[in-house]
């Protein structure tokens, strides 16, 4: 009796042990903390965050690193981590002081990490002929600094058009809003004569189940407001602009739409719309985020689909969304020469060239030679000015998921698009009021 | 000896809880504490936090979109809860009755197994089974006059597809409690009865119900606050839509830390909740005293 108390006494005192080793800091350098450190052999550790941008990125980036990594006398120390978890790793990490040297951030999350001095401005540390070369390096520009260097980039969505449908309906590729809107009514048919339709004018999904509400508006909502002449925030970042007569002009035109879209819009997701309904050879139009592998992966994915895309459609204007996901330098790194050196040597033609063979992408620099699918290549080359990225501005998710929410509400049929719009742009500008009174202290 | 034996003897029950103890005192009320303190600022968790008082509180008055995800926590509650009860104490009974026979046996099986999968993995496998349009689905739910592709797709029935699915999944769990509680009634009690002359519905309302009530307040209670914290389902089937008629509190603080960056604030939101599930706690050891005092 009094040996088994002993035991359990002494089992719960190691138990007690363990919890407190693994509530214990780790003050050694376990690769994932942020600031550069020296190894013994006073190699300088750079560590990189990134999502993962194909397959491998890790097996694909560490040879092309070698190089770089030997000259320099550095280590690149990579940590993949997964899209649905990207966000929230970030702000969990920074707030810890574990951030990397280098990360990889999109739009929607610099204003808080700017706003907070976590990403360095290279607006200094960079060069008039960087500008030359790097193609599409004033895309990094943003709330009055350059944060990032762009490396995926040159991948807008696009609108996809089924040409069997299309030539059926003696009709060619849309080019402005009206084409769209007639296509899409005839498109929209019973074509098995069950009476019920079974081919529609647009695959749209409006559920954000599986993904960010900011998708729906990536997919549909920004490239109709550009079209229209509009934009989410005026161009102080101190209010928004979603809600004037271009932007309920966008949403009007989208909401007119809805006849032409799948009876269970508000129930699919975007890409299970583009998947199921679109892929499936049943809806004229699609879209989805482009790729310059698309040719090959839309052969594997819907073998007998024959389609061709549109860049923009255009109204006032043309437009459509584009990403400009960037490598940014943190205000932790050590070494910020060095992580910069490091961004510019990856987006470089050296690198990119063969790594685009791998995972094929749009060319970053004037030297490097497009290497996608033919059928891609005018979105980076006639195309170019069709597409941007987003405005970068403060409280962008909070704004941008309220006003996909809105838009819900339109498309759900219990708001009207001027009254949705209005409520949605209040609730901006008074986050916009209370950010900036903050940050103008 | 015997001293030491002594010590021992009044050290080992301190030892035993001690690793427990230490795990809540840092994980539950270190993190309530936590949330207390920074929801008196203003927090977006990447910069240090700024003491702003009594503004998050202010906040939270004129905050529709919490009133919104209230009203729809309350309503995913008001709709899974019964059913939840109600299916579970069916269920149990029903193989309590077979508990010998191998249909009993699987289903108390079967019925667990949606207990033990990642409420994640749920709601995306029922996502793809309602949005996928396979005829054997639509065949199912046309039996009850319903288009299954359109149940995630409108705010009202996107709520009431939830809590069913809510229902679906933990329902084996409170099943399981129930079922425990119905084999330790003992047989004597209903042998008695049977002599007396009780049919089967004076058994179950006679003997079973008032045995199992303090199993059904807990159930109830234990029901209630899980599902008053609901997020996985909700986040993999509806993202919180359609026009935020999905979204609940857990949700909503989630959004505004991680998309919002608006810790603070919902720290705020967090102990609102906190404070409906303090009152349904309170309620229920009222009850629980009151039965056992009445036992």
């Amino acid at each position: 009796m009094m040996k088994k108390r002993l035991i359990s006494t002494l089992l719960c005192t190691s138990m007690i042990a363990a919890l407190a080793v693994g509530c214990g800091g780790n003050n050694e350098d376990d690769g994932n903390s942020g600031g550069d450190a020296k190894s013994g052999s006073d190699k300088t550790t750079l560590t990189m965050w990134l999502p993962p941008l194909d397959k491998d990125t890790e097996g694909n980036f560490k040879p092309l690193l070698a190089d770089f990594e030997k000259e320099n006398n550095c280590e690149v120390k990579m940590e993949l981590i997964p899209w649905d978890s990207y966000e929230e790793k970030w702000s969990t990490s920074i707030s810890a002081g574990e951030g990397p040297d280098i990360g990889y951030m999109y739009a929607e999350m610099y204003p808080t990490y700017i706003s907070s001095g976590a990403v360095v401005d290279l607006t200094d540390m960079v060069e008039d002929a960087d500008y030359d070369e790097y193609l599409y390096l004033d895309r990094g520009e943003m709330m009055g600094g350059l944060y990032g260097i762009p490396i995926v980039t040159g991948v807008p969505f696009v609108l996809y058009y089924n040409q069997e449908i299309l030539e059926d309906l003696e009709e060619t590729a849309p080019e402005t809003w009206e084409d769209f809107a007639r296509i899409c009514e005839k498109a929209t048919k019973d074509t098995d004569g069950d009476g019920e339709i079974d081919q529609y004018g647009y695959a749209v999904g409006l559920n954000s189940g599986d993904m960010s509400n900011l998708y729906m508006l990536n997919s549909y909502i920004y490239s109709l407001i550009w079209q229209a002449g509009g934009d989410i925030y005026a161009d102080d970042l101190k209010s928004a602009r979603f809600n004037d007569k271009n932007g309920v002009e966008a949403i009007e035109f989208f909401k007119s739409l809805k006849d032409y879209m799948p009876e269970n819009v508000m129930s699919l997701s975007g890409s299970d719309a583009f998947t199921t309904i679109f892929g499936a050879g049943k809806a004229a139009f699609g879209v989805t985020r482009s790729s310059q592998s698309q040719e090959t992966l839309f052969k594997e994915s819907y073998p007998d689909l024959k389609w061709d895309y549109v860049t923009s459609l255009k109204n006032v204007g043309y437009g459509t969304f584009g990403a400009a996901d960037s490598l940014s330098v943190m205000s932790a790194c050590e070494n910020p020469d060095l992580a910069l050196k490091l961004i510019k040597y990856i987006c470089s033609s050296e690198f990119m060239s063969e790594y685009h063979k791998v995972a094929p992408g749009a060319p970053l620099t004037k030297t490097e030679q497009y290497a996608g699918d033919p059928k891609m290549e005018r979105i980076v080359t006639e195309d170019r000015d069709k597409w941007r990225p987003l405005q970068a501005g403060p409280c962008g998710s909070e704004i941008l998921e309220n006003l996909a929410s809105h838009i819900q509400s339109i498309m759900e049929g219990k708001m009207e698009v001027q009254e949705a719009l209005d409520e949605s742009a209040e609730f901006a500008n008074e986050t916009l009021d209370e950010y900036w009174a903050d940050n103008e202290e | 000896m015997k001293k030491k034996k002594n010590i021992l003897s009044v050290l080992s029950p301190y030892a035993y809880i001690t690793p427990i103890s230490l795990i809540l005192l840092t994980f539950v009320a270190g993190s309530l504490i936590i949330a207390v303190c920074f929801s008196f600022t203003k927090y977006n968790i990447i910069t240090p936090a700024k003491f702003n008082g009594l503004f998050n509180y202010r906040k939270l008055l004129r905050d529709d979109k919490l009133r919104l995800c209230i009203m729809n926590t309350v309503k995913i509650s008001v709709m899974a809860v019964p059913l939840q009860i109600l299916t579970s104490t069916v269920l149990a009974s029903l193989i309590a009755a077979r508990k010998n026979t191998f249909l009993g046996k699987f289903a108390k099986a079967a019925l667990f197994i949606p207990v033990l999968s990642s409420s994640a993995v749920v709601g995306t496998i029922w996502k793809a089974i309602l949005n996928g349009g396979h005829p054997a689905v639509k065949f199912l739910f046309g039996l009850f006059g319903i288009d299954p592709t359109m149940l995630l797709g409108s705010s009202t029935s996107a709520i009431i597809t939830l809590s069913m699915l809510i229902v679906w999944k933990s329902m084996g769990y409170y099943m399981i409690i129930t079922l425990s509680s119905l084999m330790s009634i003992p047989e004597n009690y209903y042998e008695a009865a049977k002599v007396d002359g009780a049919n089967s519905w004076n058994l179950f309302s006679r003997i079973t119900v008032p045995l199992l009530k303090p199993t059904l307040i807990l159930n109830t209670f234990l029901a209630i606050i899980s599902s008053m914290q609901v997020f996985d389902v909700v986040y993999t089937m509806t993202g919180g839509g359609p026009s935020m008629s999905t979204t609940t509190m857990v949700m909503y603080a989630y959004q505004l830390t991680f998309k919002g960056s608006k810790a603070g604030y919902a720290m705020t939101v967090s102990n609102v909740l906190m404070l409906m599930v303090l009152v349904v706690v309170l309620f229920q050891q009222r009850f629980m005293r009151r039965e056992a005092s009445e036992i």
